[in-house]
This record gives C-alpha cells, structure tokens and sequence, in this order.
C-alpha cells in the first residue's frame, strides 16, 4: 500500500503549523431505494446530517457549518441558513446551491473554509428527491436548443462515449466489462440498491435492452431516492473526537460550461478533470498509482473507462482495455467502487456525489463492506452532464 | 406531457424567425469574427456584446451520433439519430439525422440541414445524408 504522504503526518508529530488541516471525522447514509413513498426529502435530509453528525460523536451546536440542502416544508426552500435553527446556533458558514452542497465539491468547499477559518465544523449534504421532479433527468430546466432533440443525460454521455470508441476503438464488451464489476460489487452489498439482483456478466449487460448506444440498460446507472451527509473540521478539533479523521489532502475542480445546454463534445470534454487531478494530486503531494481505491461517478460504464485516463492510470484511449484487464475490481490494481456504486449501490440526485465521500471514508477507517485491504489512500471524483464539470478529492488515512 | 417546444428568447428569436423561412444561420461575432451556437449573451471569443446572425450554408459532416431507443419522455418515435453535426463553416449543433434507418448513421457521415415545421411558430433544423458527398464519407 501507498506510503502515507508528508501532509498527513500531523496526526504522528503533533505538527501545530497543521492544527487547521482539515478532516472528515463523520459520515452518515440514509437508505437508499428505488423509492420511498413514506419518506420525504426533508425528513431524509434531517437523518443526514443527525447522523453525521452522531458518527462524529458532535452534538448540533457543534457545528457552525451548514452546506445542506434545505427542502423544506418549513424554513425557507433552498436557504442553508435555514438549518440554523435546526442547529441551534448562529451559523458562520452556509451555502444555498444544491451542487455546493454535495460531494467533492462540498467538501473542497467546505475544507477551505475551515483551512481559511471562516468556521470550523461544518456539515455538507442533504436530499433532493430529484427523481419526484416528473421530468427526465438532466438540467432540470427547459434547454432550448436540447431539449426538443430527445437529449437527456444518458444520451449526452452516449455522444462522448461513441466518439471515443471511434477514435480509439474501445468496444462495447469493454464498457460492459466495467458494468458487470461495478455490479456485481452492489450485488453484495447489503445497503446497495441492487443487492443480490447478480452476479452479471459483460454478456449479460450486451444481452440487456439498448437505451442509447452504445449503452444497454446495465450500462446506465439506477435512479432512486436518498441522502447523504459528512461533517468536515480541524485536525485540532478532531482529537478529542472518536472517529480516525480522515484527512482532505488535496483537491481539483473543473468546468467547461454550464451543463446540457450544449451537447459534451469528447473533442472538449474526454480529458475534462485531467487539470483538476494534477492540481489535487500536487497538493496531496502523491501520484495515480500511490491511490488504493477510487470512489468514482459512473452513471454510466463509460464515464469510468474515461476517468481511468484523466486520473493518470493510462494514457488518453487506454481506458478500455485498463478496466476490463481486472484492475478496477476490488482485488485489482486499481480498484474503483466498491460498494457498488451509481450502477449498483445507489443514484439518488446530488447526494449520490456525497455517497462517494462516504465510501471513501469508510474504506480509509477500514469499515466498508468490500473493504480494500489496508487502504491509506483514496481518490473521490464527481462528474456530470456528458461530463461537464469534475470535482476531485484526495483523502487520507491519518492514524 | 409531449416532446418539448422550444421557447423563442431575445438571443434565439432571429434564429426560429429564419428557421422557420427555411433559413439556417448562426451567430457570428461583429468584433472577433467567431461563430458560435448556441447563441450568447456575448461571444465566447472576445465578450464582446457586439455580434448578429449570418447564414450558414447548412451543410457539415456527423462528429458523434447516438441511437437513442429510450426517449427522456413521450413525444419522441423512437429509436432516432441524435447527433452532434460540424457544419462546415464553422459551428457544432445537436440535431437528428433522418437517413431512414437511424443504424445507418455513422461518425464522418455528410449531411446538410433539412427544415420541418414543428408547430405554428417553430421549424427545426433537422438533417438528412448529403449524397451530393456520398463519395467524401470515409473519415
């Protein structure tokens, strides 16, 4: 396993100069299901953050951090400051976007604000039933120039993908390879959506009905309702709590522009959030291959056949054959998803981006359910919408 | 609900107004000379605010397509080509070629733009193979 990298090494030497380091000392998911009628998203998104909290061994009042979704009723729809009184204290950090809220890149967020001092404990997750919406799943508002095409989520990665198939000659057993091992990791899962629906093979995923080629149905990933929530604070604080910190070593965010309204274009986007990785492994001081396990977006197959290459664990085009040799299986070289991920595990809206922080914690405290054997290091990456934006986290075991 | 209509704003309105005269034009910037699509505030060039639409001679080749089975919602007869056309002077749009059979659309494949009313007010720019080129479709 990976060296553990000079910027952990407060938790050995008592570094002061790394008190304000920041740290992800709880976690917390809700369940997660195709559907839960007698659940509303507030009331998910209250157990989120209870039990993040909780995990942290905190209390409410500890935190002075909330990047949350606020659904309502009650409060104000879409105000974090509602979680205020909620909290029972006057926030000093907050946010009211949904994307803010979630994943890497509510956790980047709120770890520079903790580093910064703007506050020092702060909650990020929350619910959005995105799936109650009545709509296809995309912008969630009317695109012009997309809209009336048939073009929806699935299908702009579909775009992606064939263009990188043409180019490279990646193949629909490849893509499928990547399915069946991300499945079947859901399979055996007990918390996973789709727990004990496989095994599956890469010609079980071919045999499966096409939604937009190259994608067959078990290709794409599900699409169900719940929630998720991290709490992020000092290294400083986080001695006094029960959790083995985890520690936010590096980080990496990139746009090419506002999602849908322009089809992803693999010419602009197939090497999207190769900038972010550079920037976040420079900042954890370490490299691809020192990584022991990836908390990937896979919304689809493909999209982790690309992330390989971004990620630096192959040159660009190489990704297909890298993810059907066998390394993204927990016992791999390189082992993406455990848990069983967006295909297996759970897509619930934005908060699947905060399950990827889960997982990732819980492999690094050594307590995921396909635990990867002595993982110190761990790398979560978020994308979306063909994909147009990726947020990318280094997260590392500290003790 | 049924396949979404376009709704016509202050940057699209010359657009769906040409469209619908059987016109293909985009959006080229007055300062820097870029043509871009979707249309802008301002130009993904310079940011200048200064641009207008220009014809395009509708005419370009298939940079990726995808056989769509599963529709996003009703409305769509399925399965359909959407594809990402490269006209050939200078813009990228999303688009649906109609060469029958949508397995028949390949990457590389020439097309020229094909205008069908939609409704009373909105005309889309489909696209159909250009056999004019059939000969050049070997990218």
């Amino acid at each position: 396993m990976a060296a553990i990298p000079a910027a952990t090494r407060w938790a050995r030497d008592g570094d002061p100069v790394n008190d304000r380091q920041p740290v992800v000392v709880g976690v917390h998911a809700t369940e997660q299901a195709l559907s839960l009628p007698d659940r509303d998203a507030m009331d998910l998104a209250l157990e989120a953050v209870s039990g993040a909290i909780a995990d942290a061994g905190l209390t409410p009042a500890d935190i002075d951090g909330a990047q949350v979704d606020w659904p309502g009723p009650g409060g104000v729809p879409g105000e974090g400051s509602s979680w205020a009184r909620m909290l029972g204290r006057d926030l000093r950090w907050t946010s009211d976007s949904m994307l803010d809220n979630a994943g890497s890149r509510g956790l980047l967020k709120a770890a520079a604000a903790v580093r910064a001092g703007l506050a020092d404990t702060v909650v990020v997750g929350g619910c959005k039933l995105v799936s109650r919406g009545g709509g296809p799943v995309g912008a969630g508002v009317p695109l012009e120039f997309a809209d009336v095409w048939g073009s929806y989520v699935v299908a702009q990665f579909a775009l992606v993908a064939a263009r990188h198939m043409h180019e490279y000659g990646t193949t629909a057993r490849q893509l499928a390879e990547v399915a069946a091992t991300i499945r079947n990791n859901g399979t055996t899962n007990p918390e996973a959506m789709m727990y004990g629906r496989g095994p599956y093979t890469a010609d079980d995923v071919l045999a499966s009905r096409m939604v937009a080629t190259p994608f067959h149905l078990l290709d794409c990933c599900i699409v169900g309702e719940g929630g998720a929530a991290l709490v992020v604070t000092t290294a400083e604080r986080a001695r006094d709590l029960p959790q083995q910190p985890i520690a936010v070593l590096g980080g990496g965010m990139e746009y090419h522009q506002a999602a849908y309204a322009n089809p992803a274009l693999h010419r602009e986007v197939g090497q999207l959030g190769r900038d972010a990785a550079a920037r976040a492994y420079a900042m954890a001081g370490i490299g691809p291959h020192d990584v022991d396990v990836f908390s990937l977006y896979d919304p689809n197959s493909f999209e982790v056949i690309r992330q390989l290459e971004i990620l630096g664990l192959c040159g660009e085009g190489e990704g297909g054959p890298l993810a059907a040799s066998g390394a993204i299986a927990v016992g791999g070289k390189h082992p993406v998803n455990p848990d069983g991920g967006c295909l297996a595990y759970a897509w619930n809206g934005t908060q699947q981006m905060t399950l990827k922080v889960v997982e990732a914690v819980r492999q690094l405290r050594g307590s995921a359910v396909h635990q990867v054997e002595g993982a110190e290091l761990a790398v979560v990456g978020n994308a979306g919408s063909g994909a147009q934006h990726y947020e990318m986290s280094v997260l590392g075991r500290t003790r | 609900m049924s396949r979404p209509v376009p709704v016509p704003t202050l940057l699209s309105r010359p657009f769906w107004d040409a469209a619908r005269r059987g016109d293909l034009v985009v959006p080229r910037c007055t300062s820097c000379g870029l043509r871009f699509f979707v249309p802008e505030p301002a130009c993904p060039g310079c940011m200048s605010r200064e641009w207008g639409y220009v014809p395009s001679a509708g005419r370009g080749a298939v940079y990726s397509v995808t056989v769509v089975h599963r529709a996003p919602g009703p409305g769509f007869d399925t399965p359909f080509a959407l594809a990402v056309i490269d006209l050939d002077d200078g813009v990228t749009l999303l688009s649906h070629v109609d060469a029958g059979d949508p397995d028949d659309v390949v990457i590389g494949m020439r097309v020229r733009v094909d205008f069908r009313a939609f409704t009373d007010e909105i005309t889309l720019p489909y696209f159909v193979p250009d056999t004019r080129h059939e000969r050049l479709t070997t990218e």
